[in-house]
């Protein structure tokens, strides 16, 4: 297990270095110098060549690359040309806000999907296990931010229950902080309710299937002791991974559900940098949202080796 | 009883396809039909082709066809789906959308097929270095989120339609890459490999001859799976205004439209919503019902 976390734990250091490459090799071939957009399109071409040499954008690109990566290193990822403030204070500001989004909807898909998962194992085949795996269907094959405007319309427009869209910081008004939650955080769960509960399911007929659960049953035990205590217990493990993977795709999810509910996180804070062609502030926010989806689906790995020894010794596959 | 007559009917030899292969054909369309996700799936994609294909015969109107008077009606006889904010049919822009959906899925799809396929099953065969370095340069572009690399990378080439082809064609690449390459890792050690090198086969007639097509089957799969994921995401990337521009009829377009007559015209956004879940959920099903067809040991989970 050690050998394998060491081994992960290069692998990601490898990857990690060649996300750094990609974001600076495409936010370097962007149109649009980034002198030309600080100054307008009416600057002369001799005070373009001045900022340009303050910025340090005559240098060679590998100098530049080497002085982006030791500046993130040390935290600082440059200022935001539209904002003038510095990229990693905006992050940091707007992560949190995305994170709370990601967790919320994780939880919601948990608490929603495990109990329906079992419910759908111990009736195989009945209607509602049926039921249930055209929901988990459905869920699956509409994005994200069509659930998001379904519910928009459903609960803020024609029973004006939730507001369609803001936020307010919880420790401001926690009451509209929360309700303003609500809507998106279900919108998400809602979409990764339906991975959960397949495996939930699918992993629970496996475990009541199993010989050890025949013999509860023969020892007279009620169905609710044997699916409850017994059965859950064990097939909860493979779930846990893919609550991990969920939460990573969630994360990856926020760009375009922040857009629908005007949810001020880092989703949205990266589509305004593109949109204004801010070069510092996209590579800031590419590199924060990789890591962190790096790192949730590491951690889904991790526990995945875990649980399942023939990975650890397997292999890296 | 279909599947016996057709086993009669090419009985005999006509010297194109083995008997083994005829029967391999005959076995999968069997498992095929008695699955009923697979064959849903299919009428669904079948249907949904069909409808691109025909679009202009089927749509009553144009799709930049403007009534001002008509702007904003409920569905109709006239407007089965309504009129939008210009007075332009939806059930017309809908009808012709699937073209664009489908050519984004498909388009897309094969782009990745490719070079994933390629770069996976050589990885895979090869081993060593060379599968070290393909696969650490796969993880990389793994470790953004789909959408994210799809809209970093329209933001180089520009918000058109065949940039968003190449935008994805580039996410999807890895995730075919990994499937090939586990495929080609499994196919290695057989025997059939092991006697070509026997024989002194060169590897490149190995691998794309001998190894390759033992790979399709899970390589379709994940192909089918994908198209799915690409038609939601153009939706997606369409939606934030990088991808598919006005007036063109794309679904995600159609909707971001529709979501500021939400109270007036809620019909703006339901068809377009509606006709990319039917599509996804037909692509779906099609790829889960193949994977259960072409891999029983696999289970429909991922």
């Amino acid at each position: 297990m050690y050998n394998y976390v060491l081994r992960r734990v290069g692998f990601m250091a490898v990857t990690l270095f060649l996300v750094t490459l990609i974001a600076f090799a495409v936010t370097n071939i962007l149109p649009g110098d980034v002198a030309l957009v600080i100054l307008g399109p009416n600057a002369t071409e001799e005070s373009i060549a001045t900022l340009q040499a303050q910025l340090g954008l005559n240098r060679p690109l590998y100098i530049q690359y080497l002085d982006w990566v030791f500046g993130l290193l040390r935290g600082d990822m440059g200022e935001s040309l539209r904002f003038s403030e510095p990229v990693a204070a905006l992050i940091a500001e707007r992560l949190p806000r995305s994170l709370l989004l990601a967790v919320t909807a994780t939880l919601i898909a948990v608490a929603l999907s495990i109990p329906l998962g079992v419910y759908a194992a111990i009736n195989q085949n009945e209607a509602p296990d049926v039921t249930a795996s055209m929901f988990a269907f459905i869920g699956i094959s509409m994005p994200i931010f069509l659930w998001g405007l379904v519910f928009i319309l459903v609960f803020a427009v024609w029973f004006n229950i939730f507001p369609t869209g803001g936020y307010t910081s919880p420790t401001e008004n926690l009451v509209a902080s929360l309700r303003q939650l609500v809507l998106p955080a279900s919108a998400m769960g809602f979409a990764l309710t339906a991975y959960i509960m397949r495996m939930t399911r699918s992993s629970m007929l496996e475990v009541l299937s199993a010989e050890y659960i025949k013999l509860a049953r023969a020892k007279g035990m009620s169905q609710r002791v044997v699916v409850l205590r017994h059965a859950l217990k064990n097939a909860v493990i493979p779930v846990i991974t893919v609550i991990a993977f969920q939460f990573s795709y969630a994360f990856g999810g926020v760009v375009v559900l922040e857009e629908v509910f005007f949810w001020p996180g880092i989703g949205r804070l990266t589509l305004t940098a593109i949109q204004s062609r801010d070069i510092p502030l996209i590579q800031g926010c590419i590199i924060v949202v990789a890591l962190i989806y790096m790192i949730s689906n590491f951690a889904a790995d991790l526990l995945y080796a875990y649980f399942d020894p023939r990975i650890r010794y397997g292999g890296d596959e | 009883m279909a599947v016996e007559q057709h086993r009669d009917e090419t009985g005999e030899d006509d010297g194109f396809l083995s008997e083994s292969q005829k029967e391999r054909i005959d076995n999968f369309a069997r498992k095929f039909r008695s699955n009923t996700k697979a064959m849903v799936g299919l009428i669904i994609v079948v249907s949904l082709i069909v409808v691109a294909v025909f679009a202009p015969f089927i749509a009553p109107y144009g799709m930049n066809e403007t009534s001002i008077e008509d702007r904003t009606q409920a569905p109709s006889v006239e407007h089965p789906f309504g009129t939008d904010d210009l007075g332009r049919d939806i059930f017309s822009r809908v009808v012709l959308g699937s073209r664009i959906s489908l050519y984004v899925g498909f388009g897309a799809i094969s782009g990745a097929l490719l070079v994933g396929a390629v770069v996976g099953v050589i990885s895979g065969y090869a081993g060593g270095l060379t599968d070290e370095i393909i696969m650490r340069v796969m993880d990389a572009a793994m470790a953004f989120p789909p959408v994210l690399l799809a809209l970093t990378l329209l933001v180089v080439l520009g918000p058109e339609l065949v940039n968003v082809v190449i935008a994805l064609a580039f996410v999807y690449t890895p995730y075919i890459a990994r499937v090939s390459r586990s495929a080609a890792l499994a196919e290695r050690n057989e025997a059939y490999v092991e006697s070509a090198v026997a024989r002194g086969e060169t590897d490149t007639r190995i691998v794309f001859s001998e190894v390759f097509p033992n790979c399709m089957a899970p390589i379709l799969v994940q192909g089918s799976l994908n198209i799915s994921f690409a038609i939601l995401a153009e939706a997606s990337l369409s939606f934030l205004g990088l991808g598919a521009q006005p007036p063109r009829p794309s679904w995600g377009l159609m909707i971001n439209t529709g979501r500021g007559f939400m109270e007036t015209a809620p019909w703006m956004l339901l068809f377009p919503a509606l006709a990319i879940g039917i599509a996804v959920v037909g692509f779906n099903m099609l790829g889960d019902g193949l994977r259960d067809v072409l891999d029983p040991k696999v289970e429909a989970i991922e």
